[in-house]
């Protein structure tokens, strides 16, 4: 897809970007470009950057080093423009407190100076696309954090932008919760939008990104589809082994990861490595997942430190 | 929606801010009606008998005529610096509002003009309701004066609320604002002649005195809801002082919130 260049222009595209923070070098060097259509996950643990980056792309920091075009242009020099094209959800919850459900979605169409009229015929549609309406005139306290959510991705979505940058979408919420947003995600991918999105769950990425960034300590240590990283990074299947391992056990030749109280092999077929062990020992077997890309790729886990 | 009373006409954005407060604020209409017409009740009661009873006259105005275009100043100034500051700073930093605006097409310059003229226009309205109440109590010597006096209020409310910026901009916590009441609002609600003459006062105190908007605000509000004369070349310049403070602040406290929140 990088080589279609005359059919398209990234939406995004990063080249060597920096950003410090007085001695913290929050982001070191980063690359990447994303492409219209697209949905991209930027995935890498807490402190990885990843916030760092969508406040860059948002304008709303400053770039220390590197070159970012969002739409082909700096997006300080874009401006207003810019942001009437993008919406974002962020981390934290920024909802309007003092103002019912559907006055946050109608206050934050007239920011983005959209016509009474517009705000008026689009607020319903968005509750009801994001299953809010029969809250509409709810206090925003009185939302569970699933409908919080739900509303800030609303709110994003008042002036109908081309992209939308996700921070965290389901962090904190429990799977039902998480499945309807996914479905949710998955719709506006289908109508053409532009997802770039920030997640620590290995699960989420794996299914709403085409692409997948994995960053960690501020820089970029792979991309590629969901697959493409797995076949590259671990074999097909993973075998858990508790510790202490069974006595007599060879891991001669095996690639492994120890976990603390348990090591990982990886293997192209289960038997590879459970045919080393003695009759009755204990083992848990699974598919590789990008979790395991990530441990792969840095020696710890995405949840590290949680 | 046309441009309200004390609202600097700006653009679509900072009016969208400006509503947001307003529309906020609709809900706690009755309250906030309620304490705007009683506060000024319970001063014009107490000073009126207290002070009134024993001061015959000041600056050549009865007591009470003196005093009730003090109170339309101190209303604007009040109303203007709380929003301003601790009602801003409430929105900035516990409730994130800001952080949701600057993620739109509004800019930090628009939403500094929305929140500074919605303290301006909360700032205009305490002051109106002191001029009904002062009129009904007789304390306004003449109505259209006061009426001429409303767009002055609202130039020094602007001024106060700029002023109030430029603190909610330094704030790291909510202890700043304590400094803000002592050493900036209680100041100016002492010395600067909202119940005594400047001039009473010795020099160094009323040398402090004719730094503070207030002082400026009172010196030109005074006279006109009194219906006594003003002196057009002083007036310019109490005018002058209060439109330069107000940019003057309004420009460092944007630069100030710039570095913060877009570093």
């Amino acid at each position: 897809m990088e080589g279609d260049i005359a059919a398209a222009r990234p939406v995004i595209a990063v080249e060597a970007l920096e950003k410090r923070y007085g001695e913290v070098e929050a982001v070191r060097g980063v690359s990447f470009s994303i492409w219209p259509g697209t949905c991209v996950g930027l995935l890498g643990p807490n402190g990885a950057g990843k916030t760092t980056i969508m406040r860059m792309i948002m304008a709303l920091a400053q770039p220390t080093a590197g070159r970012l075009r969002l739409f082909g242009e700096a997006p300080s020099a874009l401006g207003r423009a810019m942001r009437e094209r993008v919406g974002l959800v962020p981390q934290d919850d920024n909802l309007d407190p003092d103002l019912s459900v559907q006055q946050n979605l109608e206050v934050y169409g007239r920011y983005f100076g959209r016509p009474t009229p517009e705000i008026a015929e689009r607020v319903p549609k968005l509750l009801g696309f994001m299953q809010l309406a029969e809250r509409a005139d709810a206090q925003v306290m009185q939302l569970s954090g699933g409908m919080k959510r739900r509303l800030i991705i609303a709110r994003a979505l008042i002036a109908d932008p081309e992209l939308i940058i996700l921070d965290e979408p389901t962090t904190g919420l429990d799977p039902q919760a998480r499945v309807l947003i996914w479905r949710r995600l998955v719709d506006l991918r289908r109508e053409g939008k532009t997802l770039l999105l920030t997640t620590h769950y290995m699960d989420e990425a794996q299914r709403l990104c085409d692409r997948i960034i994995i960053i960690d300590g501020g820089k970029v240590l792979d991309e590629g589809s969901p697959q493409e990283l797995i076949d590259r990074h671990t074999r097909a299947y993973v075998v858990e082994i508790a510790k202490p391992l069974p006595a007599g056990f060879s891991e001669d030749g095996l690639e492994r990861n120890d976990i603390g109280d348990a090591v990982l092999y990886y293997a192209s077929a289960p038997e590879d490595v459970t045919n080393r062990l003695p009759p009755h020992a204990t083992y848990l077997t699974r598919n590789a997942n990008l979790e395991d890309v990530f441990l792969r790729l840095t020696g710890h886990t995405l949840r590290q430190g949680e | 929606m046309s441009a309200p009373v004390g609202a600097i006409p700006v653009n679509r954005y900072s009016r969208a801010v400006w509503r947001r407060n307003a529309l906020v604020w609709r809900r706690l209409i009755g309250p906030s009606l309620a304490t705007n017409v009683l506060d000024p009740l319970i001063f014009l009661f107490a000073f009126g008998y207290g002070l009134g009873a024993v001061v015959d006259q000041v600056g050549g105005l009865s007591y009470l005529s003196f005093v009730v275009p003090g109170m339309m100043c101190y209303a604007a100034m009040f109303a203007a610096s709380f929003e301003s500051t601790i009602s801003t700073y409430a929105r900035f930093s516990m409730q994130r509002t800001w952080d949701a605006i600057l993620a739109t097409p509004v800019t930090l310059t628009e939403l500094m003009l929305g929140e500074m003229s919605w303290a301006a226009t909360k700032g205009v309205f305490s002051s109106a309701c002191v001029i009904a109440v002062g009129w009904v109590w007789g304390g306004i010597g003449s109505p259209w004066g006061a009426a001429a006096a409303l767009p002055v209020l609202a130039l020094g409310a602007v001024c106060f609320a700029s002023c109030g910026l430029v603190v909610t901009a330094l704030a790291k916590s909510w202890d700043i604002f304590a400094y803000f009441f002592t050493f900036w609002v209680t100041p100016m609600f002492m010395f600067s002649g909202t119940f005594f003459e400047v001039a009473r006062f010795p020099w160094f105190v009323q040398a402090i005195a004719w730094v503070l908007p207030m002082t400026h605000l009172i010196a030109v509000v005074r006279p006109l809801a009194a219906g006594t004369a003003l002196d057009p070349l002083a007036t310019a310049g109490h005018l002058s002082f209060l439109a330069a403070l107000a940019v003057a602040a309004f420009a460092f406290a944007r630069a100030r919130f710039g570095a913060r929140l877009l570093g």
